[in-house]
């Protein structure tokens, strides 16, 4: 997948108001190989548009397309392939499984396609600062915590995009520098696009695009 | 898998669980054992006479209260009873019975020691009524055997009242070879030693049948002069249904001697029976099915959440459906052997017990109710498994 296309798209609670917006309603594109920052308000549809692309909602109008096809054409199993190959998301939520340690999470994810090697994943939760956490259940650790090793998660798979939804609200600046290099590498390797969103904090990097939600 | 399946474990009721398999077990045993055990007994109901074809009918005169007394009425068919018998539009052929007019003692032994001797009759009808290998049923004086049918009730009657009390060995319609018979015939100042073979067993026949060929040789030889009115006739019919013959009957005041009938009520008891337990098992079997569906719906509910972050990261919905399908069908298939178990071990425990009552009853087939529990574990383990996807599909569908 090159081109996530949004062509005069909208959510349909925003209908009828009047929205300023550089995503909303507009002709956007992001490309792969690129890194975008999404800036957003409170209340704007940040967490609606990741959950528009990743194919969890269609409450929107207009037209999202990836590499030209409608994803409302999409199926059950390009939906799947979609999510297990080409786009991969860090959810703002996390949406991590409580009754899991950290590492079983992680491999949950890497089952699907034993993208990568238990020494790799070992070696970004030492990076990370939560190597002595591999092994502890998810529910007990601090939300801080969880974004780090929801972040390991989200790279353990092929992707042409990555998009990670306010990675960094409950991490220290070093931390948030550490996990920028992570998700950086990992992209770069495989020439994936980036697509962060913040609403206030975000990640300390050069973008090739900025936009206003 | 094995994460997958760790995660979609939680909140699995092992009570309910354990409820369904309780539940569905006992129903798909009674329905089973149902199934199994009407085809068992059914031989016994509808057991065909190797003698005498449906079609053929014994008919006899009522002996009513007054005649007893001495009216002078005849029980004996005349010509001009068989002739009008005959004449009638539902009567194929008319057959006599002729009986033996001499004296006959039968002793009767197992493998060469005689058990018990009385004395006894024989009868014969014609051969052309007698429905079995003509070559074996045929008498020659100089082979001295004479083939003999005994009504099956003989044999009931030797295994539960004489051999039970005497320590004998019960005997089977199979070994019936081992039956030692030795006849004397009396009369007309003569006396002959024979020897009897048993070939068969009659449920229809009340009587001690012999070859047309030895009874028409021994009256002449035993007593020449005696009168051979048949006290009963044999009546071939083109129809044993037909209301014709019942009506004829009690018009000529004749009785028909057969057991068909009470047969056929047995079978049709035997059935209503049947059926009504196998509804039993069956309405178990639905209910406790409910139960597993209930509680397959409130596990996916309880699991929605997981099953919701599965689907996103990446698991498809058939992947996540699996191990609740599997489950289910794992479930199902431990109720089908066990209800199999069950199932052969109760009827061993049934059929000895019939097979002390009826030596010579068949064992019924397995089949049907071996193929009834596959289907069933077919056809629930089916809605099992579209129920299950449904619900993730549900779930896919954001209407969870």
């Amino acid at each position: 997948m090159d081109k996530i296309a949004l062509q005069n798209t909208l959510p349909c609670v925003f209908e009828g108001r009047d929205v300023q917006s550089e995503i909303w309603l507009q002709d956007v594109t992001f490309q792969k190989g690129q890194t975008y920052l999404v800036e957003a308000s409170s209340g704007t549809g940040k967490s609606s548009l990741c959950s528009y692309i990743i194919g969890y909602r269609k409450d929107y109008l207009g037209t999202i397309l990836f590499d030209g096809k409608d994803i409302r054409q999409h199926s059950v199993s390009d939906w799947t392939s979609v999510r297990k190959n080409s786009l991969s998301l860090l959810f703002q939520e996390l949406r991590l499984f409580p009754e899991l340690t950290a590492m079983e999470n992680v491999q949950i994810k890497n089952g699907l396609t034993g993208f990568k090697g238990r020494k790799e994943i070992e070696a970004w939760f030492e990076r990370l600062g939560i190597a002595d956490k591999t092994d502890a259940k998810v529910g007990r650790m601090s939300f801080g915590q969880q974004q780090r090793v929801a972040m390991i998660r989200a790279l353990v798979q092929p992707f042409d995009f990555l998009m990670v939804d306010e990675p960094i609200s409950h991490l220290d600046d070093v931390n948030s520098a550490i996990m920028c290099d992570i998700m950086m590498e990992e992209a770069r390797r495989q020439g994936a696009g980036v697509i962060v969103t913040s609403i206030g904090k975000h990640m300390d990097m050069s973008y090739d695009k900025t936009f206003r939600l | 898998m094995s994460l997958v399946w760790k995660l979609l474990r939680q909140h699995i009721s092992i009570a309910q669980f354990a409820g369904f398999f309780f539940a569905n077990l006992f129903g798909m045993f009674i329905l089973l054992l149902g199934l199994q055990f009407y085809n068992d007994v059914k031989p016994l109901f509808s057991q065909e006479d190797g003698f005498l074809k449906p079609e053929y009918l014994i008919v006899s005169k009522r002996i009513s209260g007054v005649s007893i007394l001495g009216s002078g009425e005849s029980y004996g068919f005349s010509q001009k009873d068989i002739e009008d018998i005959t004449s009638q539009p539902f009567c194929k052929s008319v057959g006599a019975f002729t009986a033996s007019q001499y004296r006959v003692v039968c002793s009767l032994g197992v493998q060469g020691v005689a058990q018990m001797g009385t004395d006894m009759f024989f009868e014969s009808v014609p051969d052309r009524f007698v429905d079995t290998d003509l070559s074996q049923w045929t008498f020659h004086p100089e082979d001295g055997v004479i083939p003999i049918v005994l009504p099956r009730s003989y044999l009931a009657i030797y295994n539960f009242g004489f051999a039970q009390s005497q320590s004998l060995p019960k005997i089977s319609e199979g070994i019936i070879g081992m039956i030692d018979m030795v006849v004397v015939l009396r009369g007309n100042g003569q006396e002959q030693r024979l020897k009897g073979k048993v070939i068969g067993f009659s449920s229809r026949l009340n009587t001690i049948l012999v070859p047309e060929s030895f009874i028409r040789w021994s009256n002449a030889r035993f007593a020449p002069e005696a009168d051979l009115t048949p006290n009963r006739v044999i009546v071939e019919v083109k129809n044993p249904t037909d209301d014709a013959i019942v009506k004829y009957m009690n018009e000529h005041n004749l009785e028909l001697e057969d057991d068909k009938l009470d047969a056929g009520k047995a079978t049709y008891f035997l059935r209503v029976v049947t059926v009504l337990v196998m509804c039993i098992g069956l309405l178990i079997s639905i209910l406790s099915f409910y139960i597993l569906m209930l509680s397959i719906y409130l596990l996916v509910q309880k699991n929605t959440e997981k099953l919701r972050n599965l689907l996103l990261i990446g698991y498809s919905p058939v992947r996540v459906s699996l191990p609740y399908q599997l489950l289910t069908i794992g479930m199902n298939a431990v109720v089908l052997v066990f209800s199999f178990i069950i199932l052969f071990m109760v009827r061993g425990y049934y059929m000895n017990t019939l097979w002390v009552m009826f030596p010579q009853m068949q064992e019924g087939s397995l089949t049907a109710a071996l193929g009834l529990g596959l289907c069933l574990f077919a056809v629930v383990s089916l809605i099992n498994i579209v129920a299950v996807r449904n619900r993730v599909m549900n779930i896919w569908n954001r209407k969870e």
